[in-house]
């Protein structure tokens, strides 16, 4: 059955050498474009695997290289640059490199002249270089310009349209938008005289400029053109005025921040009252979700742990919220809950606005979280109610206990110890189940006060999702910190979980 | 008589009730499917009239690639399913068998980062595959072989942690057996190891491509094209856009999407419940 030897071997190098040869050539395209830490770590990857599957001391290596590959590149790199990305001052606005943003602040520092001049232009080449056809319509003047100089022409010379736009002159070629958009064209800046310039504003439009700001790079300053101002780095992303500390460039870059994100969440109130109020909603979700699903899955074990008639029935159809995908399940109780057309109100025959009143949509969503979830705890409690010994229930039936006091005093605390690792790894879950907010509620409502993205329905995980993605101000920074915030909560959760069952197993 | 009363029907009430609850969902998307009206509303309880015209938007609406959306997510799941096992196994394997230094500081490390949830790592993984995707058009963001390579990472944690405990179980006498008479670890992994395993593989990969089918957040942000998405990103663009006139199709589709779901899940019941029990939620 299995390959030995020659062919073995054949095989092997073959393919070491194809997945080489294809991280090799990514490794270069990625050293091309400068992304040197990952061209760094795909070139560690082939030397490790080369070296793995052709030396004869790496044994179990050769097991667990591919997994480790995988993981350290898309789990704990992540991971990593989560915790680094916290540090910085990494949002929208800041979210380039500084050398770019450097960049981009002198192409954008764009001053129109005191008219707001701007022609009517036709794009093309004059002389091998790119070059533009400026109608001066106001002062019947034609020109030719190109990045170095301008060309005056002669109103006899052009040909007009008829709106007395110059179209074509005697050894310009008009380009057209497909050969503007594969060349430089549309970024020249065109002479207009000493001072200023024309850019390319649309297909037919130039508009007069000059440069407004000059970086120095021995001083890393901007100083303006126009008056005497200077901006300086602020050391937090940002070039500002010393002057006037409202008046700074854009765009910022992405600056180490150190832990300023972290003291934002405990001393920025705009950041810290929201917080603060969504990790309650988180654990109060959490606690009820778990108390909710495990109190009816295990009042649907207590009634169905007798062989009464139909109890397969009963079962299969109960297991089948838990069998659908959940994505599903919710996208479809979304729709169930519309103000509308929803069965819910039209069953109730009410006309509430599920999702745009905090309580109702915080009602409806630990309900939809018991729908998803209470057949997984009745699954496991009639699992356990079984593992419970008869002759403890029978004893205490002896001793003149009564159903009540049976369940209360033996069944209950049994099953809780039973079950608590369980408990405290769905807490943990739904601790973080984005899934169901996002895709129920999305968090809300929400009030869209000063900026304010917390809605009433976000958990810490939603909320953080918010802040990175959802809102205008994207802020990647502050987001990895909460990220790692919740990385402890949540390990500390599960860890004592562990812990739970491992002692659990000590004593079974 | 009073006494079967007195026993048995409060139990019967609850079975009944929970069941009303359970399935009451279930056959509002089943009515809702087969009529025409299109919206999650209850017309009658019983259907007046069976019609096919949301499944006939649902397949022939150019607007609606429903069945691209499919394909895309039974083969990204599947795919996912296949190579998390392979690759998982081996590392499980390693783990659990073979003697090396700082295996005990791996597998702390491995149980901690089975614990970090994929979605808190989200941004940076968004801002790697950005820049992976400008020198690698082919892998970054917004391409499916992307996605695939990060749902990989991602299994990997929590397979190896699953799989290393059914390593653990089966009997260390097997493979000292076959050490004694010689053979290397490579055989006993290929020759002992995975035709013991092959069943608990064949549930571990299953369950890998439930979860994969299941998992939105990452295909949302990853699938910008409306060709390359999956069937949960599909569905979930389709309602967001017009509220209440999609809903027809939309009942028609996922019921079709959770057909596969709910047939794995029903014949592994038994496996995913002990799986379950050892600590494991289903996303």
């Amino acid at each position: 059955m299995l390959i030995r030897g020659k062919v073995a071997t054949t095989i092997k190098v073959a393919i070491v050498a194809l997945i080489s040869a294809l991280l090799l050539t990514l490794t270069q395209s990625a050293f091309a474009k400068k992304e040197y830490v990952i061209a760094a770590f795909l070139a560690i990857a082939i030397f490790a695997i080369n070296f793995t599957y052709f030396s004869k001391r790496t044994v179990p290596l050769k097991f667990f290289l591919p997994g480790i590959l995988l993981l350290s590149a898309f789990v704990i790199t992540p991971i990593l640059y989560t915790v680094v990305m916290s540090t910085y001052n990494y949002k929208t606005g800041n979210y380039i490199g500084k050398e770019e943003a450097i960049g981009r602040i002198k192409a954008l520092a764009l001053e129109p002249d005191e008219n707001n001049s701007a022609f009517d232009i036709v794009v093309g080449k004059f002389q091998e270089s790119e070059a533009i056809l400026v109608s001066d319509i106001e002062n019947k003047a034609y020109f030719i310009s190109t990045s170095e100089r301008r060309f005056e022409l002669l109103s006899d010379q052009v040909e007009l349209d008829e709106n007395f736009v110059a179209q074509r002159v005697n050894g310009f070629t008009p380009l057209d938008a497909s050969e503007i958009a594969s060349s430089k064209a549309a970024t020249v800046r065109y002479f207009y005289n000493k001072q200023y310039f024309i850019t390319v504003e649309n297909l037919n439009v130039g508009a007069v400029f000059r440069q407004s700001l000059e970086y120095l790079p021995d001083q890393d300053i901007f100083k303006s053109l126009i008056n005497d101002s200077i901006y300086r780095d602020n050391g937090n992303g940002n070039y500002v005025n010393p002057d006037d500390k409202s008046d700074f460039l854009e765009p910022g870059w992405r600056d180490p921040a150190w832990f300023t994100n972290y003291v934002r969440l405990v001393s920025d109130e705009r950041v810290r009252d929201p917080l603060i109020s969504v990790f309650i909603w988180t654990v109060v979700f959490a606690t009820l979700t778990v108390l909710t699903q495990f109190s009816f899955g295990l009042l649907l074990a207590l009634a169905l742990n007798k062989p009464i008639r139909g109890r397969r029935i009963y079962r299969s159809i109960l297991v089948l919220p838990y069998a659908m995908p959940s994505v599903m399940s919710i996208l479809i109780w979304g729709g169930m809950f519309n103000t509308e057309f929803g069965a819910v109100n039209e069953i109730l025959g009410s006309d509430i606005a599920w999702f745009q009143d905090p309580t109702f949509a915080r009602f409806a969503v630990i309900l939809v979280n018991l729908w998803l979830g209470f057949p997984y705890f009745y699954l496991v409690s009639s699992g356990s109610l079984q593992a419970i010994p008869s002759e403890l229930l029978e004893a205490a039936a002896i001793d003149g206990a009564n159903p009540r006091q049976v369940f209360s005093k033996v069944t209950l605390p049994l099953l809780l110890q039973i079950l608590s690792p369980l408990l405290i790894a769905s807490f943990a879950f739904n601790f973080n189940n984005f899934n169901l907010i996002y895709l129920l509620t999305g968090g809300g409502p929400r009030e869209q006060l000063d900026g304010e993205i917390a809605g009433s329905t976000d958990i810490l995980i939603s909320y953080t999702y918010q802040i990175a993605f959802g809102s205008n101000l994207q802020d990647l920074g502050l987001a990895s910190a909460i990220s790692v915030l919740i990385f402890f909560l949540v390990a500390s959760i599960s860890l004592y979980g562990v812990r739970k069952s491992k002692v659990l197993e000590s004593f079974t | 008589m009073t006494k079967w009363f007195r026993e048995n029907l409060w139990r019967h009430i609850t079975g009944t009730v929970m069941c009303l609850f359970a399935l009451f969902p279930l056959y509002l998307v089943l009515l809702s499917a087969f009529n025409e009206s299109g919206s999650l509303q209850v017309t009658s309880f019983l259907p007046r009239e069976i019609s096919f015209a949301n499944f006939d938007v649902l397949f022939n609406d150019e607007r609606i690639p429903y069945l691209t959306w499919m394909k895309n997510s039974l083969i990204i799941s599947g795919f996912v399913a296949v190579a998390s096992v392979v690759i998982g196994a081996a590392s499980a394997f390693a783990f659990s068998r073979l003697k090396f230094q700082g295996k005990k500081f791996g597998i702390q490390l491995l149980l901690l980062i089975q614990m970090f949830p994929a979605i808190l790592a989200l941004s940076a993984l968004y801002v790697i595959m950005e820049r992976v995707y400008k020198f690698a058009p082919g892998l970054g963001i917004g391409t499916q072989m992307g996605l695939v390579l990060v749902y990989l990472g991602g299994a990997m944690g929590v397979n190896i942690w699953l799989l290393k405990g059914f390593v653990d179980s089966i009997p260390a006498e097997l493979d000292e057996a076959a050490k004694i008479d010689g053979a290397s670890a490579m055989q006993t992994y290929w020759q002992i190891f995975v035709p013991l395993a092959a069943p608990v593989l064949a549930v571990v990969s299953l369950l890998s491509f439930i979860g994969t089918f299941n998992e939105f957040i990452l295909a949302r942000l990853f699938l910008i094209e409306v060709e390359s998405r999956t069937v949960a990103v599909g569905l979930q663009q389709f309602i967001g856009g017009q509220y209440s006139e999609n809903w027809g199709p939309f009942a028609a589709g996922s019921i079709i999407a959770s057909i596969p779901i709910v047939i794995i899940f029903l014949s592994l019941q038994k496996y995913i419940i002990s799986g379950l029990t050892a600590g494991s939620v289903k996303g």
